[in-house]
């Protein structure tokens, strides 16, 4: 693709702006059966999105075969598009900003293929050498991923952004009698040489035997602890709430709640994409606006909105860098990056032993469906275990909890201390509330 | 689309290993997505795809590779990587393809590449000012009108070249009532294997009217009941509970690897009697409906249960090598991003021969879920979770009070077991389903059925 050639082309057609956003995408994957390679994926993906401002219309087109035969066709299809648009949103193709970049200091190294297969054959070994009842290691999967943007626009725009990330996947299942437990465990991986293999292993096989007998507990309101890794997508899946596009239509449950109290105070929350501990460490946001850290919840109050550019215009202020997109092909939307509750002083055990009695949840499924996002309502199945005088007791599992986020998220009584990033972009750690809704026998 | 010749020069290239099986699928898919907030066109947002994904096999070990790039430039050095990745092996097997041709089940009558934007935006103003009109309640109504053209072309070393075209719409309309402080939404989301003749039979009236009714009730819904009791659930999208109860779990995905509740179970009772189901991707124009799986198989239509016994499992390529079964036409797949796998299509309960007032006869205390969103499912140990979207209190044999969003749970090896009516008002609903080989569109369906015992997680415990 010519990009000046199409930046040119899109000014003499009268569009106002014009930008190319540019993504290439390059993945290698192992996974390993049974004693050998399952599947070897290997691939490369480049694709094109552009966005003009025409008529005072921001208009959109993506494509993965950016032909240059097809730039004047392209043009006049997004100029009809233009005659559509009937919204009156002001929409902005951003100039370049000054900004000093932050250099991303995870440092991940390829390994060689022949010590990959080492590494997960070796893995699995162990996971059914680690206790008789592990029949089987359901999944074993080593990936690795570059991912480049570039945007240009008709302002000067150029703004580049790189990243890699390597993870290391493994599942298992054990059986004893009729009963049949599973979990799973995903970490990053900068350098497989160093990496402690045999804590992998220790970590997932006593996760899945722990989970042996357990069994629903009666209905009622217990106290809960949230542990991290829960607790992290379910903050993931509310997030949207902050998002300046969806406050600006009044969608959000926040809608009209910026400088109220929303979460307990123990509660802070900070988005930053150029948070360190981030691996996908983000310079710019995807309108190529320089990211920066904010506080949108300082303990408990809502401080700040996050916005695109779009969606700062529609509320009268600047973009705050959170103009990302799901994936190259999409309309830009307003999305946390690098945000995470700010953790506490106290360990998981620490909480524990403050709740006395109740229950840790360690697992929610149903997020897609459970939620309503309107109200923040949800109802998720869970499992878990019951702790009694500050102990783990037995292991849950078949229950739902059900809350209103918002209600919630004021009802906290300790907010832990073992945030864990691993390969997300939203973190959260383990967090004990006074009580919540429990649907078991 | 690549030429015959490069296709047969590819593959012979591809054979030239110690691959005994290799595959090109190719894919050019146009998606054309429109939005509208409280009457006015937001965006429009057209986006093309297109590539190719290259797969070998060798026994059950398989290597992939995908791109965008088509020219031999960048499909050799891939291919000659996939090889070397399958190990040592070479034997020249030359490949020469047949193109095969069939009659499309699924016409399309208005293209929406070709209809103006007037047209497509008018369907959701439509929509939008039916919902708005429906009650003085309703403040803001958000409408999506989907489309999208796939075009796949799917050869491979077994001589077999073949296309389809997979035309899709859905207009997908969320509807927010007020009143005082209390804010709540409600959302209808039909869609099919068809152009835009789709909603001379589906109205945009009809899916805006729908997502205001169920708004304005959740209005005035109170807490969900909590704990283990009856629940009728209704019929079209309340099929739900079957996809993610016994569905997934029947996929060989997972049954090939011993990885599923009902692996080993072909030919025992996994279901209540009055339960027989069946998978069926040849439906005309249904939303899951294909001509040929993305293995380039016919569809065809799957009795998975026969009276609750285990007649059938989905079977792709591999699975078949795996479980030294028949592959069953169910090798599905997001895009070319994605190796193919065992996936399901258009799959529904079958209609019984209770009446919709006997399933709620002796409830005591239940629950009427009405309209159901999604779920989850873990295959491996069958516990399973789907949400209600509209629900109702059944109190002494009455659907009585409405009720708000609760997870219903279960385990798949019990629940199915549980049904003990079925009625005979079968619809189907459109969803879309997440799994290995990403995100595909899926029919689910029944009819309304009533389950003996299944744990509703509500907030109103007593």
């Amino acid at each position: 693709m010519n990009k000046e050639k199409w930046i040119q082309a899109a000014a003499e057609g009268g569009f106002e702006s014009f930008e190319i956003y540019e993504s290439l995408s390059k993945e290698r994957s192992l996974r390993w059966f049974s004693g050998e390679m399952e599947t070897f994926v290997t691939s490369r993906v480049t694709g094109y999105a552009l966005r003009g401002i025409y008529s005072g219309k921001m208009v959109s087109y993506a494509t993965e075969n950016p032909d240059d035969a097809q730039m004047d066709r392209i043009l006049a299809v997004m100029k009809e598009q233009a005659a559509a648009i009937t919204s009156e949103d002001e929409s902005f193709i951003l100039a370049p900003q000054e900004t000093e970049c932050v250099k991303n200091t995870h440092n991940f190294i390829s390994p060689e293929a022949g010590k990959v297969k080492e590494a997960l054959a070796y893995v699995e070994k162990q996971i059914l050498a680690f206790d008789p009842r592990i029949v089987q290691v359901t999944h074993l999967e080593w990936s690795e991923e570059d991912n480049c943007r570039l945007i240009t626009n008709s302002c000067g725009m150029r703004a580049e952004d790189a990243g890699r990330v390597q993870v290391l996947v493994a599942g298992a299942a054990a059986v004893a009698g009729e009963e049949v437990r599973d979990d799973f465990l995903v970490r990053t991986v900068e350098n497989l040489s160093d990496f402690d293999l045999d804590a992998f292993v220790k970590k997932l096989g006593e996760t899945v035997i722990a989970k042996f007998g357990a069994s629903p507990v009666a209905s009622g309101t217990y106290p809960v602890i949230i542990e991290k890794d829960a607790m992290t997508s379910l903050f993931a899946a509310l997030s949207g709430m902050f998002s300046g596009e969806k406050i600006g239509k009044g969608l959000s449950p926040l809608r009209d709640k910026l400088d109220t109290q929303i979460f307990s105070e123990l509660v802070t929350v900070i988005d930053n994409p150029r948070n360190a501990d981030y691996v996908n460490l983000m310079n710019y946001d995807d309108e190529g606006c320089p990211t920066r850290a904010k506080t949108v919840v300082d303990k408990g109050t809502f401080s700040t909105i996050l916005h695109s550019a779009k969606s700062a215009a529609r509320m009268g202020t600047q973009s705050t860098g959170n103009g990302f997109k799901a994936s190259y092909a999409s309309a830009v939307d307003v999305r946390p990056q690098g945000c995470y509750i700010v953790p506490g002083v106290k360990s998981l055990e620490e909480l524990e032993k403050e709740m006395g009695d109740g229950l840790v949840i360690t697992d929610l499924a149903g997020l897609h469906a459970g939620i309503d996002h309107v109200t923040t309502d949800f109802s998720l199945q869970c499992s878990g275990y019951l702790v009694k005088n500050g102990v783990r007791e037995k292991s849950v599992t078949l229950i739902t909890i059900a809350a209103n986020f918002l209600e919630l998220m004021k009802q906290v009584r300790a907010v832990g201390s073992d945030l864990d990033w691993n390969y997300r972009s939203i973190a959260a750690p383990s967090i004990l509330f006074e009580g919540i809704a429990v649907s078991g026998e | 689309m690549l030429d015959q010749k490069t296709l047969e020069k590819y593959l012979s290239l591809c054979m030239d290993s110690a691959a005994d099986f290799a595959e090109i699928y190719e894919e050019l898919e146009t998606k054309e997505i429109i939005t509208m907030l409280n009457g006015r066109v937001e965006n429009v947002n057209e986006a093309v795809t297109s590539g190719v994904g290259i797969r070998l096999l060798k026994g059950v070990q398989s290597v992939y590779a995908y791109s965008n790039e088509t020219g031999e430039e960048a499909v050799l050095p891939l291919i000659r990587d996939l090889a070397a990745a399958l190990g040592e092996g070479k034997a020249e097997k030359p490949v020469t393809l047949t193109r095969v041709e069939y009659e499309n089940r699924h016409p399309v009558r208005i293209d929406f590449r070709t209809s103006s934007l007037e047209d497509k935006t008018r369907l959701l103003s439509r929509a939008t000012d039916a919902a708005m009109a429906a009650d003085d309640r309703i403040v803001k109504v958000q409408a999506v009108l989907l489309n999208v053209n796939q075009e796949v072309q799917i050869s491979n070393s077994e001589g077999r070249l073949i296309g389809d075209t997979r035309v899709r719409t859905r207009m997908m309309v969320d509807a927010f009532a007020q009143e005082g402080d209390n804010f709540q939404s409600g959302a209808d989301r039909p869609g099919a294997g068809m152009g835009l003749e789709f909603y001379e039979q589906t109205t945009p009236e009809e899916t805006g009217r729908e997502a205001a009714r169920v708004a304005i009730v959740n209005l005035s819904a109170g807490d969900c009941p909590s704990g283990k009791m009856p629940v009728v659930i209704d019929n079209a999208f309340g099929g739900v509970i079957f996809h993610e109860a016994c569905g997934h779990a029947l996929e060989a995905t997972s049954v090939a690897k011993n990885q599923s509740v009902f692996s080993g179970k072909f030919g025992q009772q996994i279901a209540s009697p009055c339960v027989s189901a069946v998978d069926d991707g040849t439906i005309p124009n249904a939303w899951g409906s294909e001509n040929i799986d993305d293995e380039g198989n016919f569809q065809q239509r799957r009795q998975l249960i026969k009276n609750g016994i285990l007649t059938s499992y989905m079977i792709d390529r591999l699975g078949a090598r795996r479980m030294g079964m028949a592959e069953t036409g169910s090798g599905r797949r997001e895009s070319y991003r994605y190796e193919p796998t065992s996936r399901m299509s258009n799959t529904f309960i079958l209609e019984g021969g209770a009446s919709f007032e006997e399933l709620f006869e002796g409830i005591e205390k239940g629950l009427y879920a009405k309209k159901m969103g999604g779920g989850s499912v873990n295959p491996q140990t069958g516990e399973f979770n789907f949400s209600v979207g509209e629900g109702y209190l059944i109190e002494n044999g009455k659907i009585t009070k409405p009720v708000r969003g609760a997870a219903l749970i279960g385990n798949g090896r019990d629940i199915l077991m549980n049904i003990d009516r079925v009625c005979s008002n079968l619809e189907r609903g459109q969803g879309m389903c997440g799994s290995a080989s990403g995100s595909i569109p899926t029919d689910v369906g029944q009819p309304a059925i009533r389950v003996t015992s299944i744990t509703v997680g509500g907030t109103a415990n007593e």
